[in-house]
């Protein structure tokens, strides 16, 4: 299914609600790492309605700046 | 003082500091806002969960360092301790270290042990912080890794507060920046392209929460420092998928290992400078297992816009090991106020050797470890001004800052890069405000004469406080 942050089909259903209630399920994107809560509010999990600022369509997660880089390797 | 988070919670109850929410909530976006609340109200309580939605059966308590009566209690004080008594009485424990550690068999961390089917948004009631995050994050956690090269060395053994982002059934993003003791060992792991094996411990006691954020020097120990600031041995056991030593009370542990040179899209998350990290790509931890006590307890912090729980985690922890630097050499220095964003501003109260003096005393904040990068703002007072009581400090700057002397910007030096004033991040500016008297041979502008303060009110603050109270204030 589509992430509702990079709006790639790279999501899945990772949870149900553990109590057996059926009260939400949750989602994950295996590309950028988005999770979210079929019960959360509509402009987290709305695609149309999220604040652009946040998100990721369009960014190669390549390109995303690495913090720590990795070292080379020992010989 | 405390053996594990149950202790504390108890105390907490006792002394009125622990309320129970029973209603059904949400996780998103209740538990952020009790949170947010609870945070927000004067010396505001920790507060316990345990009707959250698809959760049923679990319990999150939040809110448990949140207020200056909550550090007092955790510190063995009154609730009522100022913040400048609470940063003597840590230096006092400060001085005990190293304290002592001891082993236990049948931790309770242990009593029940997940290697399968392990499902973290499942196991846990996790929840979404703030609206834009990335994800559910576990914001109070106690990291465990040790040195590839070193890894007997129990001293350095390291515990830190690392951001977790739980991004699948049992993996989890890291966020570990270059100067933190763990990305060290990770590059020596990395290296030899091995995986770190590390356990993440949540709902740990109150004192070693606090000691997992302080920055102390690589070869100290967080577990020898809880301890001698806790009086009482730090109980740890055996991790189960390695050698680390694990706090044997913890509500849970997570062991698992980070997956050598890959980076993965972490992040954003509202940091505590009250602003959203980017993404970027961080390490991965895969989980192998996970061990709980019965019934546990998921503990997790409220962070965002300040000032809130992470600020105490951020506070006088700061201001000791820097007031302990400077004092070193510096021994005019009377204390350190370094509670504002993890040292982004401090304030500084130091007697004048001869003029010019607190300037120098800034120059040393700044070259400190910790001050290199997060010590900006810098503003020196008098050895008599309290410096954790900002209407002091206000009224030094008011008094005694003649800006054309007295204010220094010295550029393009290292910054913080999660400052969002910080541009590129990492680089910034250091901003001194010499607020104290000018001392010979700086010229002396205009003879004046302080008013004294007043011997024997301090006496009369009780009496007045008592009849405040007999009247029903």
């Amino acid at each position: 299914m589509k992430c509702v942050r990079c709006l790639e089909d790279t999501a899945t259903k990772v949870a149900n609600a553990p109590d057996g209630s059926g009260a939400w399920e949750m989602y994950g994107c295996s590309r950028c790492s988005f999770t979210w809560r079929s019960t959360e509010e509509e402009h987290v999990i709305n695609p149309e309605k999220r604040d652009p600022y946040f998100q990721l369509d369009g960014v190669n997660i390549d390109d995303l700046l690495v913090l720590v880089p990795v070292p080379p390797l020992k010989k | 003082m405390y053996r594990d988070l149950r202790e504390f919670l108890t105390k907490l109850e006792e002394e009125g500091q622990l309320v129970h929410i029973h209603d059904e909530i949400l996780p998103e976006p209740d538990i952020r806002s009790i949170s947010r609340a609870a945070g927000d109200i004067p010396n505001g309580p920790a507060v316990m969960m345990d009707n959250i939605k698809g959760y049923k059966g679990m319990r999150v308590v939040m809110n448990v360092h949140g207020s200056w009566a909550n550090h007092a209690l955790m510190l063995g004080m009154d609730k009522n301790a100022i913040p400048k008594a609470q940063f003597f009485e840590l230096l006092d424990k400060w001085k005990k270290y190293p304290g002592e550690v001891r082993f236990v068999d049948k931790a309770p961390c242990q009593e029940v042990v997940v290697t399968e089917n392990i499902n973290l948004f499942e196991m846990l009631p996790i929840f979404r912080i703030n609206e834009y995050d990335g994800g559910c994050f576990f914001s109070k956690a106690s990291i465990v890794s040790q040195d590839p090269d070193d890894p007997d060395n129990p001293d350095k053994e390291n515990v830190g507060t690392y951001r977790l982002q739980v991004q699948g059934k049992d993996i989890i993003g890291m966020q570990a920046l270059a100067f933190h003791d763990i990305s060290k060992q990770l590059a020596k792991a990395e290296a030899e392209n091995k995986p770190l094996p590390v356990a993440i411990a949540l709902g740990v006691d109150p004192v070693l929460t606090f000691m997992a954020s302080t920055p102390i020097f690589y070869d100290q120990s967080e577990y020898k420092f809880a301890a001698a600031l806790n009086g009482i041995p730090q109980e740890l056991t055996k991790a189960m998928t390695s050698n680390l030593n694990i706090p044997a009370n913890a509500e849970y542990v997570i062991e698992g290992e980070i997956i050598p040179r890959q980076r993965y899209a972490e992040g954003p998350f509202g940091e505590f400078p009250g602003s959203y990290s980017g993404v970027r790509r961080q390490v991965r931890i895969k989980v192998k297992t996970i061990t709980h006590r019965k019934d546990p307890i998921f503990e997790n912090l409220y962070i965002g816009r300040p000032w809130t729980e992470i600020d105490y985690l951020l506070a006088l922890n700061t201001c000791v090991p820097l007031y302990q630097q400077l004092k070193e050499q510096m021994p005019e220095v009377q204390a350190v106020n370094a509670i504002y964003q993890h040292g982004l501003t401090a304030i500084i109260a130091t007697a004048n050797r001869f003029g010019g003096y607190a300037k120098s005393v800034a120059f040393r904040l700044a070259s400190t470890p910790h001050g290199i990068s997060y010590c900006k703002n810098i503003i020196l007072v008098d050895a008599d001004v309290d410096p954790f009581n900002l209407t002091e400090v206000m009224w030094a700057i008011s008094t005694r800052v003649r800006a054309d002397k007295d204010v220094i910007v010295i550029p393009n030096t290292p910054g913080m890069p999660l400052d969002p004033s910080s541009d590129p991040p990492g680089m910034g500016n250091k901003l001194i405000i010499d607020a104290t008297s000018p001392t010979p041979p700086d010229s002396v502008l205009r003879e004046i004469r302080m008013v004294d303060k007043i011997k024997g009110s301090e006496a009369y603050e009780k009496v007045i406080a008592d009849l405040q109270k007999a009247i029903g204030r």
